[in-house]
């Protein structure tokens, strides 16, 4: 339609080679992100240890106080940026995404519900923090599948899913308020901590919920993302070579909450990644798919890491938490593709 | 010689509705096999509706769609895909996407999870391309094409699909007469060279008569008349059908019955 559409992609480069490169700084970044802190632990030394070896003070240091901060933000971007490219996909529209959808909001709010609910008089949980998940996807869910039903049979015009997906945040938002307001106020700090996306607080056993929910849900997520090219097609066509896009629609959303659920819940509302990491990937592979997923997790990888590393570079000691980066620098990257002329694919 | 053909599609007894009004009301319909049939009629009689219900695509409220006498609604949707092809009538894709990617798509019913791409999907996609003219287009973006070129792109995404009955949801819409007439010639030719079922529908009754065998007048929620173009081109017909007044000649050229329109006094 416009002259940015039918102009080729910016970038004429080989899928493969690109992500090969991404996979490179993401594997430096990660090293990087485990070597930085009061102490400076050389890359070498911090890749001896991950790969078994290494004296014993290092390995205390590397697996038990950096890795589980490192490895959180890793997992969480990753899963948030493979839930915004699915979103973006399905629904043909650049700016969606688990935050625009009301999927990180819904999950906030399962989660400061869970704190609200399951806290005692002094301010500790009385049920196991395993359940923090649960309670963030039921909110992810739950958003998203208030989402569909206000958007009931215009579920399929993008726009219109967005702008129920904005309104439906806004009011898990402001919920979401209320309940910190009228809690406790330690658990209201400790709620506004984690909504602004934290990574430094994250356990091994956390890591291992994450990973819990994550791995599973990635693995289907991944083989469903064979139907995605019939899917590009407008409702008719897809189903008229066979596919049955308004279920698999819902599917995807489903799977989307799910990978956005289980990162949010214990990395908090780390913004805009979910946005960004899937566009970037995009303008770097264009159309490839597998490339296209694979550049996209390790985005969301590198931007959480290196949100995470900024913090602790420029505002030691104090602990900004990391999505106040990944919003600042996320903030004026949504305005400028809703400014853009062109912000639909398809 | 109509009747001697076996219909492989036949749509009897079907009621289509929206909600709870209902379109058409209990419709029977043999649709010759190996013939070019062409659906008419007014706007909103449900001449697309109908189409779209021949593709499952529109659920029926009532009555049935045959495929080789078994009802349609107990296939799976990929094995309609390999039996029925249909090409929508603004259809959708990417911009970004390229020519060839949009035709292999076609061959999206024949693929399985444990049945990867094969050379018989390499041929079918190269057939369907040199057989559209798109070939040279093939690495194109689908956003650079003109109408043209795109409709002919979209129509050898529905060639790739091999499938013996084709249906067009009006083709030839936004094309200038020029894509018109080679859109309808290579709808033609799919046709007479391959012998491949054909199910249209034109709003250009004049094209309409030119390149159908079956003519189908859809009107009031019920098939007005249908039979070989011959036989419906009749300005009584015609008048009654689009509420206009008609004369009916014999077009110099083709030798087709054409039909001039004018205000009913």
């Amino acid at each position: 339609m416009t002259d940015m559409a039918a102009s080729p992609s910016p970038v004429h480069l080989r899928p493969g080679v690109v992500t090969a490169v991404v996979l490179a700084i993401f594997a430096l970044l990660f090293l990087a992100g485990i070597g930085f802190g009061s102490t400076w632990i050389p890359l070498e030394t911090v890749a001896q240890v991950l790969l078994g070896g290494g004296e014993k003070t290092s390995r205390l240091v590397v697996l038990q106080l950096r890795l589980p901060r490192v490895a959180a933000a890793a997992i969480a971007g990753g899963a948030i940026a493979f839930a915004g490219y699915l979103l973006q996909r399905i629904t043909r529209n650049e700016l969606a995404s688990p935050g625009v959808l009301g999927v990180v909001d819904g999950a906030a709010l399962g989660v400061v519900l869970f704190m609200a609910i399951f806290s005692n008089d002094t301010n500790s949980l009385v049920v196991s923090v395993a359940w923090q998940p649960l309670a963030a996807a039921l909110g992810a869910i739950a958003a998203v599948s208030l989402v569909f039903i206000l958007s009931g049979r215009q579920a399929s015009s993008a726009i219109r899913l967005l702008l129920f997906g904005i309104a439906v945040a806004a009011a898990c938002k402001a919920l979401t308020t209320i309940f910190m307001l009228v809690g406790p106020v330690y658990q209201a700090a400790q709620a506004a901590r984690w909504l602004a996306g934290a990574v430094n607080t994250i356990n091994a056993t956390e890591i291992q919920l994450m990973l819990a929910v994550l791995i599973p849900t990635g693995i289907v997520a991944a083989i469903a993302a064979r139907h995605l090219p019939p899917a590009d097609l407008d409702d008719t066509s897809s189903r008229s070579i066979g596919l049955n896009l308004p279920l698999y629609r819902v599917f995807i959303f489903f799977l989307a909450a799910l990978l956005t659920a289980g990162a949010v819940a214990f990395a908090g509302g780390v913004s805009f990644i979910g946005l960004m990491a899937p566009h970037l990937a995009r303008l770097l592979v264009g159309r490839a798919r597998l490339a296209g997923i694979l550049t996209s997790i390790l985005l969301g990888a590198i931007i959480l890491i290196g949100a995470d590393l900024l913090i602790r570079v420029a505002f030691a000691p104090l602990e900004v938490p990391a999505g106040t980066v990944t919003a600042v620098i996320g903030a004026p990257y949504f305005l400028y593709l809703l400014m853009r002329k062109d912000n639909t694919n398809g | 010689m109509d009747d001697m053909l076996a219909s492989r599609i036949e749509v009897k007894n079907l009621t289509l509705s929206y909600g709870q009004d209902v379109i058409l009301d209990a419709l029977s319909l043999p649709i010759p096999s190996g013939r070019i049939t062409v659906l008419a009629g007014p706007n909103g009689c449900g001449k697309s509706t109908l189409l779209r219900a021949i593709r499952r695509l529109h659920a029926p409220q009532s009555g049935q769609v045959l495929l080789d006498a078994l009802d349609i609604s107990r296939l799976t949707g990929k094995e309609l895909g390999r039996r029925i092809g249909l090409l929508a009538q603004s259809p959708t894709a990417p911009q970004d996407m390229s020519v060839e990617e949009l035709v292999r798509l076609g061959r999206y019913p024949h693929q399985a999870m444990l049945q990867p791409w094969s050379p018989r999907d390499d041929a079918a996609v190269a057939a369907a391309m040199a057989g559209t003219g798109v070939e040279p287009l093939r690495h194109r973006r689908i956003g650079s094409l003109s109408g043209g070129q795109l409709q002919r792109a979209w129509i050898a995404m529905v060639l790739a699909q091999e499938t013996d009955i084709i249906c067009l949801d009006e083709p030839v819409n936004h094309l200038d007469m020029a894509h018109q007439l080679e859109c309808l010639e290579l709808v033609s030719r799919l046709n007479k060279d391959q012998g491949r079922t054909i199910v249209l529908v034109l709003h250009d009754l004049n094209l309409a008569a030119r390149y159908a065998d079956q003519l189908v007048f859809v009107s009031g929620g019920k098939i007005r008349d249908s039979g070989p173009v011959e036989a419906m081109m009749r300005s009584e017909l015609i008048a009654e059908v689009f509420n206009i007044g008609a004369r009916i000649i014999t077009d110099p050229v083709h030798q087709r019955p054409m039909c001039i329109p004018f205000r009913r006094q």
